[in-house]
Order: C-alpha cells, then structure tokens, then sequence
C-alpha cells in the first residue's frame, strides 16, 4: 500500500473542507471461513492504539466481552448454531464497518468531530467530540462507545494511523491465519469472490460476500459461509441508517427552521401591523359593564 | 391566600416570590437549553456552542439545566394546575381570538347589542386562554424533552435490544423542542413587546388595578372580594 | 514433525487429532488455512470437543478421551478392508516384509502378547522380534503373503476394528466415523498425499507411545512419511521445547537423544555394547553405529583436554543410571518419579528453572507435598509461581496431610531470571528449525539470564570443591568452562560448542594424508566427529549449524527456490538443514518422486537431488540400501520388535481411569504395561462414584501458567471454567456462568459452568457417558481471579510406561452444582 493522502471527504456537521486527490477506498477483508478466533487481533488493537485491559467475568463463552468498549474496538463474536443438522462455531471478527455512507456521521451534531477521508475510513476526531451519543443512534451496527471517563466517543480508527504511512492496520498484522487482509476495496472484492467460489465449490452453496448496500457498502468486507444467514453471525441483514434519524436530519430540520424562521418573522410583522396593546385611559372610572353572559 | 394581593397605590399583586422565582428557574433553563440545543440542532447556530464554553461543555450542561427546567415546570404544574383548567369561558374566548390579536378587545363588534365588546363578553380569569394553552404546550412538551432527553443523555445504557427507545427519542425529543420553541416564541412576544407591563409583572409581581381590570377582570374581582371579605373578618376579630 | 510447518501447505488432506492446533499453534495453522485455500485440502478433526480446529474443520468426529488407538486402529482396518494401501511404498519402506518370531502372538480373549505372565504382570519380549535367518539377518517375503509375516499379521490383528466396534469405544457413530475414514485413507494413491498434525492431545495418555504408533502405520501404510504434505507431524506445547528434548532434558537420554550410561556398563566397551546395533538387513546404512563418535565428542565438550584416552574420555565421571530394584531394570528419574522419589525423602533440593511443577505435573498435591520433604528449593523465575511460594498458606493447605506454613522448613530461594525477550539465543520449533533471536530488552531490577544464574552457582560450586574437596570432585573439577566470560556464557560461544569444532588435525578415513580441518575449524557434518578425541560436539544433531559459514540459525532468507515451501536458507534444520526427515521414501523403487508435482528428492543418475537426502547421497536407488537409515532394519517399523513396554502391534487399552470395561478384552481393560504409584496419594477413581470423563487442554488465549500474570491475555480469559454438554447441564440443573466444582479420586476444584453444544454425551459400551473438559491455567497467583482453579489438582499420577507423559487426558470426575 502507497501512503496514503488524508483529505477529508465528508465530515460531520457539514464540516467538510473537500480534498481533491483521488485516493482509491480501501478496505479490509474477513475471511469468517478460515477464522480461528484466536484473538490476536483483540490484542494487536489495543496495543498499538495503547488501551489498557478490560476487567472481564467469564459469561460462559469465549468470547472476551459481550460487546465493544471505548477500550475494545475489535471484538471476535463466537456464536454456536446448528444449521442444517451441523453443528458450527461461527467466529466473526466484530469492528466498525467504515460505512460507505455513515450513520454515525450522519447524526453527529459538532461540527468535524466524525470525519470520512478520501479513501473511506471514518473517523472519530475526539477534539471535536461532545459526547452526545447521537452517533451511537446512527450506527446500524452497534459499533460506536462512550467513555464515561472521558465522555468522548471511540471505535475503530482502520489504523488511520498506520494506513496514512502506508502499513497495514494492526489487526491485520497480527492475524495468523491470514483470514484478514488489507488492500483497496476493489481489489479486496475480487479476492473476496475468488473465497466465494471456492467455498461454494466446497459445498457452502449459500457462501457470498457481506457488502450491505443499504449504508453504501462498507469499509469491511465479510466473506461468510452462510451469507442467506448473517444474522446467524451477528450482522444485521440489510443494515440500513435508522428511519428516525434520516427523518431528523432531512425533513425536520428543514422544516423546523422554516419553523422557527417563521415564527420570527410573524411575530415581527405582527408588532409592525398591530403593535401594543393599550390599556384604556378611563378604565379607571369605568365600572365593570355587566359581568359574564350568566 | 395569604399573601396580601391588594395594595396600596393602586397595585395589585399578580405573582407572589415563589411563584416569580420559579417561573425564571423556567424561563433562564429554557433559554440556556434552547440556545444549546440550537447550536446542536444545526451547525448554522454552532458559533453559540462556542459561546456557551464549547461544545463538550454545552453538551454536558444541557442535561443538568434539562432537570432544572422540568422540575421548575413540574412545580409550576404543581402550583397552578387549578388554574390552567380550561373552562367554558376560555372556550366562549377563543371565537374572539382574532379581535385578540387584532388588539380589538374594545372595538364594539355589534353596536347595537347589549353585549358590545370582547371584554364584555369574555372576562378572562388569572390567566387566559392563550396562556393555559402555553403552559400545557410547555408542561406536556417539557415532559416529552425529559423523558427523551434521558434516553439519549443514558444512550450508551440502553441495550441494542431497546434501541428503539434511542430512535424514537432522536426524532420525538426534536419534535417536542420545535412544539415548544413555538410557545415559547409567542410566550415572549407576547409578555413582552404585546402586553405591556407583562413583563414587569412577572419581575415584580405588581400590576395597576386598570392592568388587571383590563387583562384579568373575573381574577381581579375575585381578588377584591376575597380583600373584602379578609378585611370584614379582620375588623369583626377587633371587635 | 518429520515435515515441517510450511510443508502443511503441501498437503491434500490434514488430520488433526489428538491436538487442536488452531488453539494451540494458531501461527503455524496458517499453513492449513493455505493448504485449504490454495489446494482444497481437507482438515479433518477428531476430538472430544468441537473445538477451535473443528470449527475451520471439513470433517468433525466427536471421541471419548483416550480412544484414539480405537480409532485408529478403525482406520488401518479400513484401509485393509477398503484396499486404500500404497502397496509398493509398503513393500519398499516398511518391515512389512518381515517374517516375525515363530512364538510370537497376541491373545484376543485375554487382550495381551505372547510373554505375558499374569502371576508377576509382566513381559518377556523375547518373542517380540523377527524371525532371524542363520546369517543374522531377519526373513522376509517380498510378496507379503506369508501368513507369519507382518503384513498379514497385521491386517490379522486389526480386523477386529470394525466401524461398529469403532463406534461402541470411542462414543462416534459409524456414519461420522466411515466419513471421517473416507476422507482420511483417500491419500493412499502415490500422487495424494495427506499429513497428521498431533500434540499432547496424544502424548497425555497411559498409551501415548503406542498412540503415536498407531499413526505411524495409518501414515505409512497410505504411503504419506517423507513425503512433501504428509509425515506425522508432532506440534511441541513450546517455543523451545523441541531444542531442550534434542538436548537431554529427559533423564535417560543425553543430548543427541544418546542414551545415558547406566550403572551396569562400567566402562566405554559396556556402553558401546548397547549403544551401537547390529544390522538386520544386508546393505543398510545403520547410522547409528557412528553414536561412539557423538558420545566422545559429547565428553571432549564436557571435560574438554580432561578428556583423554586413558581415561575413556572421562566416562567414568559421567553420571550413570542407577540399577532399579529387580534386576535389569533402572531408576527412574522422569517428572512423576522425581516427585514420587521426593515425596519419599529420597530427594534433599531441587532446581526448578523455568517449570512450575505445583501446577503442571499431575496431582498438584502431591506436589506439594513432595515439595515440602526438600531441604532446599531453587527456583528461578520471571514471576512469583505456585512452586515457589508452595508455603503460603492457601496453597499448602491443599496438602493432606494438613500441614500449616509453620511446619515447612524448606529452604526456598526465588531468583528473578530474565525472560526469553530479555535475553538473545534460540528456539527451535516444532519444525526443528533452529533460529536465532535477539534480545529486546533488559531484564528488570536483579533479574539475570539463566545461564548467568546457573555459571554463578557453578563457579561457586567449583570454588567449594577446590577448598574443601568433597567426595566426588572429579566431575565438576574437570568440567571445560572455556567461555570468554565465565559468570555469563555467551549463547553464541554455547551454539558454537554444541555444533563443535576440531581440536587438533581430523583426517579423511579413508584417505589418511588429506587433513579435512585444522585444529580449530568448526565441524561441517555429522562424520567428521571422531571416536578418537579429536573433535568435539556438545550435541551431534546441530553439527552443522555453525560451521565455517558461521551461526546459520541467524539466516533470514525467505527465498524458496524449490517452490516446495522448504525455505532452505532460513535458520537451520537439524540434522543437516534436512526439511523432511525420511525423504527417500517420496521417491520410488528408481528414485523417481511418486508425485511428479510434489518432488522432495530425486536420484538423477549421480547422486539425490532436491531437499538434504536423509539417505547417503551416492547411493543409487537399485542398491537398495534401507529408507530408514537410523534403524538396523533400514524399513520403517510396523511391527516394532521389543522396544515398547505393551507390545509390537498398537492394541486399544482403556484409560486408566475408565468409565467402562474394555469391550475387546474386559480381562485386560487398562494398559498392562502400566506401573501405578503406590503412595497414598496415588488414588484412582472408579466409575459409580467418578462417572464423568474429563479432559485437560490449553487455550490459544494463554500460555501455560505464565500469561496469568499479563493483564492481556487475563482480559481475554478471565477465569477457570468448565465446558459441560447442554444434556449434562441439564441432568445437573445448570445454567452458564454458574460456579460448579469438579471432584476426583485426588481432590477438588471450583469454576464457572460454560455450557455449550460443542460436546455431546456419547454411547459407549451400551452405556451414556458425559464428557467435560476444562483448560489449565490458572492457580493461586497472578492478576485475575486465581482463586485455585488448578486443574492438575484432579489429574492422576498415571504415567505412560515409555514415555512417562502423565495420564492428563481422559480421566473420571464427578460434577457438583456449587
């Protein structure tokens, strides 16, 4: 991978200044067939962004954590299913997806604090961060996680880090199996479909490759075994920007600031037409002229 | 009541201290959550996150001045509820609204009926159909802003099985701003630029008898009877 | 491994049993994840757990634990009854061909071989052999249709596997088991090729030797050792493990896996006796009749110019084995005796560097209580361990004795020693890839390198001696300390001394007046040691790796110029950068590969060409001479005469600990060769109180008992649990994350339920048996919650009678709802 280029390309809060190299989307591969859920990439995550350990209770599972947190960005999901009368530990690495067209950035209120670069990694800025949490409604994938010591919002970075001077993200370094690679998106997509093929060869005929079209495509391609079923692995079906948040920042938004425009200007226009009430002068002398109609 | 209402020179008192200090603990919270909640509502008004020490520190403040502000309109709700029930008068009222904001209240509609003018046939209470409407806008809105604004405030706290909750409040808890923003646009208009003396009437609590016989003759009737029967009471105790 | 970890990628079809290396070896794994993805290879797991493998697996068999000989004898015989046998590879490589001992046999109803005396339960192997011609040498029918010769007595033997007999041991159903066999014996064509990945899943076993056997036959009867994707490949449970076995950390070998001198052999000539074998065919290489040159060339490293002639190169300073009570027998010194020993007052100290023996012997108590019988302890560590802080009192309260921190009056000293990344030197992999590694950092605070630790106590020792004298000075007053520095050996000075140089002129052999290296010169290959003294070699099988060219475990080359995955030129590959071991055996009767596409060596009309021949590199194929040049027969061993302690052929004993009978032979259920313990603390369950078959394992997320102590890898696997069927959760009314405790015929353990459906209770024998397992590493110390979960608190002190591996893996508990 060359260096890549950091120009942002879309930001949140329209806070974008838009950059003008041309800078292929990158991507990262998971390969859920050949993962053997040992964990490396757990480790390698934290070390090189530099988080500290969780304290953890054993839950009856293998898996570290029932979910991420701001410390744990990468989180291998272990799901026992039986599918077709076999038994399957299916074991997906869990991450931010680095949507093409991202809900976190969509919700997000302060101005840079989600930024998408050029070559599609998004991005938490926690200098421009608030803490409000709107992005954690954005996200179809339940990836973003408050700090409650910082009260900043963390996730997978991609290794922006790393990428920017052309290495590979850590989880990938450390991946032993090499069910994980790095690379553009393109190229990872055909790499993606060789996997397919050969897994459909090998009598997975539901293999296929996870790319959800419904948040543009994402920055991590998943190649499963049972693509009919990615619920079975986690990874909501056709993940889509919630309705409630499009609704909030498209049409409420205009419609409350014609709203609130409006409301100014009415009450403008009502002071220049009709003005003050005015007390009457003789209210003084004048007695009360016959009470209610009872 | 035990506060005095009537007093000397010709003033009658509108609003007690209490009920002043509580309308301001709204009034202020409001005005701090509509600016920050402005500043996260578009980017256009983000310059006043910046005014308010930034945004990380409005975004923390707005929850805490988001409890003030309910429990000022929770004690409001608490204090004037009986007050603020709409009654068939206010109903009668509101067929004179237009005169209302025409400021027609004395223009004789009819002159050739007894009943001529809005005053005459819609005396208004403490408070009148307008400001009952605001205060339920503010009370049922001001609910709605708590229970959302919880939600998002705990947002990481609610499992992904209720995410629901999260979404319903992302669009309700803008929703019910906008409905109170409304109220609270004409709210300040109208206490302010409109009914002159309004204003001071809530710093104050004072209002001239003609004020009042003017904006609130049935409260000011009940008022001097009430003075009136106090004061025979007092006298019979002297003697 | 006879083959080597990037050699996996060759293979077509990956057994991995009696391992679960995507767990344990996640890094080599990669190369059944490239064998998968680029060849299609199939990986077939058979174990008692779904496990990390079988999740990736094409194939999953469930098993008991400690069944594996069951089904691996299931497989020989359906390659007998499916004809799946690489014929000619068989003719060619094994002693298939041989005639064996008139008297030998095997009683089916008794389940024992010929020898056997029940009144003593004991052996005499005298009929474990071959049938030996007037000329020395053993019969053979190259057409294998003798009914007396090994061929037939094989398939005799294993006939009695059936699938269903498959099934009613191991727990499997015959559908899983004949899907698992169909995939497995495909490999039997000459240009399919299949290998076997296995760990201690295998070892931990009263059997494992005959385990391992077992495999061996599967793989050479489907024609898959020395070739490229096949072998029978053992994955070591550490990063240097395989280093220490090459040089001597077992009690009865010396490095080189030289077998040690005992108390009956007084002199070179006694030694020599049993140490260099007679050839059984005509025409075999033998190599082993050059072990006298290895053994002086072990003392001259040892005792340097002490070592003379006359004095039979010091032999008689070197330790021998002692003679064990009956006669022709020996003491014995391995893991279990020497706590056995200690727990009997025969032991005054122990040195424990880099071991942790409280928690990773069997039967931590008795550990404990062996512990507290020493004088002195010693040991050096990078953490506070168990072993060390036996004393405390949470610890030494697992004691029966009820012993209290008062009453221990063992001396123990803990010194801090520098960790592998705190100190340069090498590792030598599962691969036997002898590479070399750079230090990283300093050790913290005191802490020293161990061999720092282990030359200041040395020099100390020495000190003493040279003062006070003593009654056996020689050993330690002769030893060669020639290193730069004496208090801290440099590892490089050591690797050049383990791979030796000449100390005065060595000549060529057969030509006299042709000096092959000077004085000085570091040895090149395996012959140029001599039984004369003029050489000297710490280990003969790393001659080699340090010669002119300097240290070759430092080589980075990731050039693989075959395009076969050898990677010569990375590190070194004993013996003599050999990628895969047995290698003649990839070619046929004219030396031409069997897989044109998959070649290792080939005879090109001169001399082998490919991979480092393990073979002499002129000889010509029509020559004949032996595949196995290290073995007096110069074939492989299907039969194998004598050496085991439980017979020729690989028969299905039950565990130890059994929940059941053995269905073959109920009279002779366990292992006959076992010698249990006979202290009071060497208990053993029955079945009606102990139903449950347990197992131990590691998990991917630690490393033994040491990653405890590393926030990390705590995060990832906080707490000791136990792994339960849903069926027995149910019975014991269980839900996951609740605490249950975990009883044996030893002692008890506490930890969290994990409920899964990645094992299912089985029929065995007519019977339902329920399997857990739980992983090992947690104990009393360290971050987390080390609240005594110790798993070897349960384990039995059984012993394999060859190898001495404790029984780890398949033994009874009962379960309890805390």
């Amino acid at each position: 991978m060359t260096t890549q280029a950091l120009e942002v390309k879309n930001a949140s809060a329209g806070a974008a200044s838009p950059g003008i190299r041309l800078t292929e989307p990158v991507a990262k591969l998971i390969d859920t067939s050949t993962c053997i859920g040992c964990k490396a990439c757990e480790v390698a995550c934290q070390e090189w962004n530099d988080l500290p350990a969780e304290t953890t209770v054993n839950l009856g599972t293998y898996q570290t954590l029932p979910q991420m947190t701001p410390h744990f960005w990468n989180l291998i999901r272990f799901i026992e299913v039986e599918m077709n009368g076999q038994l399957h530990w299916l074991m997906r690495k869990d991450q931010c997806m680095h949507c093409s067209d991202p809900g976190c950035l969509k919700a997000c209120p302060a101005p840079g604090a989600i930024v998408q670069y050029q070559n599609g990694i998004v991005d938490f800025q926690q200098e421009n961060c608030i803490g409000c949490g709107y992005c954690i409604a954005g996200c179809p994938f339940n990836v973003p996680k408050l700090s409650g010591q910082t009260r900043k919002i963390y996730k997978c970075t991609l290794c922006v880090d790393r990428v920017s001077v052309g290495l590979e993200p850590a989880c990938i370094k450390a991946c032993p199996t090499n069910c994980l690679s790095f690379g553009t998106k393109d190229a990872l997509l055909l790499k993606a479909q060789k996997r397919v093929d050969q897994l459909k060869s090998s009598g997975f005929e539901a293999a296929g490759i996870y790319d959800p079209q419904g948040v543009g495509g994402t920055g991590v391609v998943t190649v499963l075994a049972y693509a009919d079923r990615p619920e079975a692995y986690g990874l909501p079906a056709n993940p889509t920007i919630p309705m409630s948040v499009v609704l909030w920042k498209q049409p409420l938004k205009w419609i409350g600031n014609l709203a609130i425009l409006g409301g100014i200007v009415g009450a403008f226009l009502h002071y220049l037409r009709y003005g003050p009430k005015h007390v009457p002068e003789g209210e003084k002398s004048k007695q009360a002229a016959g009470g209610g109609p009872a | 009541m035990s506060e005095q209402r009537i007093l000397p020179g010709g003033r009658v008192l509108r609003y007690t201290l209490r009920e002043r200090i509580l309308h301001w603990l709204a009034g202020l919270s409001y005005i701090y959550l509509l600016l920050s909640g402005l500043a996260f509502w578009t980017p256009w008004m983000w310059w006043l996150a910046i005014f308010l020490g930034g945004g990380p520190v409005a975004r923390e403040v707005h929850p805490w001045m988001g409890l003030i502000f309910t429990f000022a309109v929770v004690y409001m709700y608490v204090m004037w509820a009986p007050d603020m029930r709409i009654t068939d008068q206010d109903r009668e009222w509101r067929n004179f609204i237009g005169e209302y904001v025409r400021n027609e209240e004395e223009q004789e509609r009819d002159p050739h009926k007894a009943i001529r003018t809005y005053q005459q046939f819609a005396p208004v209470g403490r408070f009148n159909y307008g400001q009952k409407y605001l205060f339920w806008v503010m009370f049922w809105g001001g609910i709605a802003l708590f229970v959302t604004g919880m939600i998002l405030w705990f947002s990481e706290y609610i499992p992904w099985s209720l995410r629901f909750l999260r979404l319903m409040s992302v669009i309700l808890h803008p929703i019910a701003f906008l409905v109170t923003l409304a109220g609270f646009i004409v709210h300040v208009y109208m206490g302010t630029a409109v009914v002159r003396g309004g204003f001071t009437s809530v710093i104050r609590g004072e209002v001239s008898v003609p004020w009042a016989r003017f904006h609130h003759r049935l409260w000011l009737e009940k008022v001097e009877a009430e003075q009136a029967a106090a004061d025979n009471n007092t006298m019979a105790a002297r003697k | 491994m006879t083959n080597g970890w990037t050699d996996i990628q060759n293979a077509d079809v990956i057994l991995a049993m009696g391992g679960n290396p995507a767990e344990n070896h996640p890094v080599g794994f990669r190369f059944v994840m490239e064998a998968k993805r680029n060849r299609g290879a199939k990986l077939v797991s058979v174990d008692p757990r779904f496990n990390r493998t079988s999740a990736v697996a094409d194939s999953f068999t469930q098993i008991r634990a400690g069944t594996d000989i069951a089904f691996l004898a299931g497989l020989i015989n359906y390659c007998f009854t499916h004809n799946r046998i690489q014929e000619e590879y068989v003719r060619l490589f094994t002693n298939a061909t041989f005639i064996v001992h008139p008297q030998y046999e095997f009683k089916d109803d008794a389940g024992v071989f010929s020898g056997w005396d029940e009144a003593t339960r004991k052996y005499d192997k005298s009929t474990w052999n071959y049938d030996i011609g007037p000329d020395g040498f053993a019969k053979v029918d190259p057409a294998m249709q003798d009914p007396r010769c090994v061929f037939q007595m094989m398939k005799h033997f294993y006939a009695r596997y059936t699938p269903e007999m498959v099934s009613n041991i191991c727990g499997c159903s015959v559908e899983s088991f004949n899907r698992a066999a169909d995939i497995i014996t495909s490999t039997y064509p000459p240009d399919r090729v299949g290998t076997i990945m296995y760990a201690l899943g295998w070892t931990h076993h009263s059997f494992s030797v005959q385990l391992i056997h077992a495999a061996a036959m599967l793989q050479l009867l489907l024609g898959n050792i020395g070739c490229a994707g096949g072998g029978l490949n053992a994955l070591r449970g550490h990063s240097n493990i395989q280093g220490g076995t090459d040089c001597g950390m077992a009690y009865h070998n010396l490095p080189g896996y030289i077998a040690i001198p005992k108390q009956d052999q007084p002199d070179l000539k006694s030694f020599y006796a049993t140490l260099l074998p007679k050839p059984l065919r005509p025409g075999v290489m033998n190599f082993t009749q050059n072990y006298d040159r290895f053994f002086v060339s072990q003392m001259k490293a040892y005792y340097g110019l002490n070592a003379t002639n006359d004095n039979e190169f010091g032999y008689s300073w070197h330790p021998r084995l002692p003679n064990g009570a009956a006669p022709g027998t020996y003491e014995n010194w391995s893991w279990a005796y020497i706590f056995d020993h200690m727990s009997n007052g025969m032991m005054e100290g122990l040195f424990s560097f880099g071991m942790n023996p409280v928690n990773n012997g069997p039967h931590s108590r008795k550990a404990i209580g062996a512990l507290k019988k020493l004088k002195y302890l010693v040991v050096a560590e990078n953490f506070e361990t168990e072993t060390a802080s036996f004393w405390k009192p949470e610890i030494i309260a697992l004691d029966e004795e009820g012993t209290s921190t008062a009453d221990v009056r063992t001396e123990v000293f803990l010194l801090p020693a520098s960790n592998f990344a705190e100190k340069d030197g090498s590792f030598v992999n599962s691969a036997r890839w002898f590479a070399w590694k750079y230090k990283a950092l300093d050790p913290p605070g005191d802490a020293k390198t161990d061999q720092e630790i282990i030359a200041r106590i040395f020099l100390k020792v020495r000190d003493l001696y040279a003062k006070e004298g003593g009654k056996s000075p020689e050993p330690i007053r002769s030893l060669n300390w020639w290193y730069t520095n004496p208090f801290q050996p440099s590892l490089d000075e050591v690797a050049r001394e383990i791979n030796g140089w000449a100390l005065g002129e060595v000549k060529d052999e057969k030509d006299p007046k042709t000096v092959v290296l000077k004085a000085g010169d570091q040895l090149g290959k395996f012959l140029d040691a001599r039984a004369d003294g003029t050489t000297l070699s710490g280990n003969w099988l790393y001659i080699g790796s340090y010669a002119a060219a300097g240290n070759l475990a430092q080589r980075r080359v990731n050039a693989d110029p075959s395009g076969m995955k050898r990677f010569e030129n990375w590190g070194y590959n004993w013996p003599a950068n050999r990628r895969i071991m047995y290698n003649r055996c990839s070619a046929d009767a004219k030396g031409q590969p069997w897989d044109p596409k998959r070649p290792v060596i080939r005879w090109n009309g001169e001399k082998w060409v490919g991979d480092v021949p393990d073979y002499k590199p002129d000889s010509p194929p029509e020559a004949g001479m032996g595949a196995f040049i290290m073995l007096p027969e110069g074939v492989a061993r299907l039969f194998v005469p004598g050496q085991f302690a439980e017979g020729p052929f690989s028969e299905f004993y039950e565990p130890t600990e059994s929940p059941v009978a053995n269905v073959l032979h109920p009279r002779t259920s366990a292992n006959p060769g076992v010698k249990p313990f006979k202290g009071k603390w060497d208990l053993l369950g029955k079945p009606d109180e102990f139903p449950i078959v347990a197992t131990t394992y590691r998990l991917t997320e630690h490393f033994h008992y040491w990653t405890k102590n590393n926030a990390y890898s705590v995060q990832l696997q906080p707490e000791f649990f136990v792994e339960i069927s849903e069926e027995l959760a149910r019975e014991k009314d269980l839900q996951s994350g609740d605490m249950v405790r975990i009883t044996s015929a030893r002692g008890s353990i506490q930890g969290k339920a994990m409920i899964t459906k990645r094992i299912k209770p089985m029929q065995v024998a007519g019977k339902t048996v329920h399997q857990i397992g739980f992983p090992i590493h947690w104990g009393f110390l360290g971050r987390g919650k080390q609240t005594g979960g110790m798993a070897n608190i349960v384990t039995p002190t059984i012993v394999d009678p060859n190898s001495f591996a404790p029984e780890y893996k398949g033994f009874l508990v009962k379960l309890e709802k805390v």
